[in-house]
């Protein structure tokens, strides 16, 4: 059995022979070159300007999220549009400020039902560590317990230019990402 | 609905009837859930699932001496941030025994008031867009912020200002503070007459909201609803007129009450109440004395054993802190009365028996801030 295998293999390299071997290498390099790159440039570059927040209001600071909706910050400019429909149709979690243990189990929920790609933004000094209630029996300390983080807002409440330029360094690690 | 802790739940339903459960995934009822049962376009059974919010503020400020609890409580209601404090100020001075000078007392009507201001202008902006009137979402946001720069002018902070401390407030008014303020004052009068004319007197919304969600006089009164909506109920009941704190004595103001108790009333004793604020605004610009703004405490300020309940009128109706001491540095019990809750006990009255496309200008004519109702 052993001495079949080695006989099977020998003549296959050497049909290919070294030539072929270097092209096939270099076709896949051309194929990334000239068709998987561009596509993924452009599904991040679509995915990037029309990132849509689920409306999941967690505690107080969706105030601000309101105020950046507004006309004065005005977060459409930057392509995110908070999305007053499915949350199927959503790509985007800004978890507002405190998530409780009875708020907890739903924030996943949603996060299941999302479809991929999805990006997490923690909004708050309380999503982050628990803020000023880190004392409290019914406030998670932290939301990066329940749900994968990806840009972490300081503040309490954050002011809406913090919010805005989080969304700008979500959009620089979408660009930089390869999701296919 | 026998609700569990993983949220999950069984229930015989009838035939020709639907369950539909909104929030706390909903651009309706963000951090509230509440299950309605509809029979074609009417719905015939409601049931409200508050407590998404609750972190324990009550048990918090058992821990922390009695100024250190301001910026904890303040977070139960961000659009109300300055009137939500004043009575756990108010209580706690009455423990300490201090007295406020006048220029404090006024410096806190300034600031409560506008923050009234503030916060009403956020419930309309909700209102407008749940009526699907995008403009009246953007006017009112837009506007909000010069108020909060005003805000900010005074208090440092964006819309978290603690401004309300036991023993005065917490820094006195810049000097160009009088001229900016009448500035936007000015100008936030012409917008209302807009919003007025935009909004207020517009066909649909008047379609939408009249003879809609009607809350009788005796109803209101048996069910305790407070502010705003026992206002438009025919009740003439505000707090800074039946008990006044402050200097709210000195001052003229009006308080408006409406005989439809409809969503209608409800909205228009909002604006009315808005153009009172700056009157009352205006008012104290013109007579405020000078003098210190904060009587000074030691950091760890005892108080006389006893019970003090002290009663403000914020933006959503009478709120209440009740505050037991054992004559230690921190409060021994904390009560906190909140107006959101105890409007939130009408919503099922109002809503069986209204058509489901009434429900998002019934539910946010309450007025329901949840983070306030759960503390």
């Amino acid at each position: 059995m052993v001495a079949q295998q080695v006989e099977t293999k020998k003549p296959g390299t050497a049909r290919e022979g070294p030539g072929l071997s270097i092209l096939v290498g270099k076709m896949k390099e051309v194929i990334q070159w000239a068709i998987a790159d561009p596509m993924t440039y452009l599904a991040n570059w679509g995915r990037l300007y029309s990132l849509w927040p689920v409306h999941l209001e967690t505690a107080c600071c969706s105030i601000e999220f309101g105020a950046v909706s507004g006309s004065r910050y005005d977060c459409e400019r930057f392509g995110i549009l908070e999305a007053f429909g499915s949350l199927r149709q959503c790509d985007l979690i800004v978890v507002h400020g405190t998530v409780t243990r009875k708020m907890a189990p739903r924030l996943r929920w949603i996060y299941d039902q999302m479809p991929e790609p999805k990006w997490v933004i923690a909004m708050g000094a309380c999503s982050i560590t628990g803020g000023v209630y880190f004392d409290s029996y019914n406030v998670l300390p932290g939301v990066d317990q329940v749900v994968p983080v990806d840009v972490y807002v300081p503040g309490c409440p954050p002011r809406p230019e913090e919010l805005i330029d989080a969304f700008v360094m979500l959009q620089d690690k979408i660009r930089k990402s390869n999701i296919r | 609905m026998p609700v569990g802790a993983t949220g999950i739940s069984t229930q015989q339903v009838e035939e020709d009837k639907l369950v539909v459960s909104i929030g706390p995934q909903h651009p309706g009822a963000g951090h509230f859930r509440f299950t309605i049962t509809v029979e074609g376009d009417m719905i015939v059974d409601v049931l409200p699932d508050p407590g998404y919010v609750h972190r324990g503020a009550e048990k918090q400020t058992e821990y922390r001496n009695y100024t250190q609890s301001i910026p904890l409580l303040e977070r139960s209601s961000l659009t109300d941030v300055t009137n939500i404090i004043g009575p756990y100020s108010l209580a706690a001075e009455e423990l300490m025994g201090i007295e406020i000078p006048p220029r404090a007392q006024y410096l806190r009507m300034i600031m409560s008031e506008n923050q009234r201001i503030i916060s009403h202008l956020y419930w309309l902006g909700i209102q407008a867009i749940f009526l699907g009137h995008s403009t009246m979402f953007m006017w009112p946001l837009g506007d909000r912020d010069l108020l909060i720069d005003l805000g900010e002018m005074i208090g440092g902070a964006r819309i978290t200002y603690s401004y309300w401390i036991p023993g005065g407030v917490r820094n006195d008014i810049p000097g160009n503070f009088k001229e900016r303020a009448l500035k936007t004052y000015d100008y936030f009068e012409k917008r209302l007459v807009d919003y007025e004319r935009i909004f207020f007197e517009n066909p649909l919304f008047l379609k939408r909201t009249q003879g809609v969600g009607v809350l009788k006089r005796e109803e209101a009164i048996r069910f305790g609803v407070v502010g705003p909506v026992l206002r438009a109920s025919d009740v003439k009941s505000d707090t800074r007129l039946d008990e006044p704190y402050c200097l709210y004595k000195d001052v003229n103001f009006e308080v408006p009450v409406y005989k439809e108790c409809d969503t209608w009333a409800r909205c228009m004793v909002h604006l009315f109440e808005m153009r009172q604020s700056i009157r009352i605004i205006r008012q104290i610009l013109e007579k405020i004395p000078s003098g210190s703004v904060r009587v000074k405490l030691s950091p760890q300020q005892r108080t006389r054993p006893g019970e003090a309940y002290a009663r403000v009128e914020a933006s959503r109706g009478a709120m209440a802190f009740h505050i037991i001491s054992d004559g230690g540095t921190k409060p021994y019990r904390t009560k906190i009365s909140v107006p959101s809750f105890r409007n939130l006990i009408v919503l099922k009255k109002l809503l069986i028996g209204s058509h489901v496309a009434d429900m998002p200008a019934i539910y946010w004519s309450l007025d329901y801030w949840p983070v306030e109702a759960d503390r």
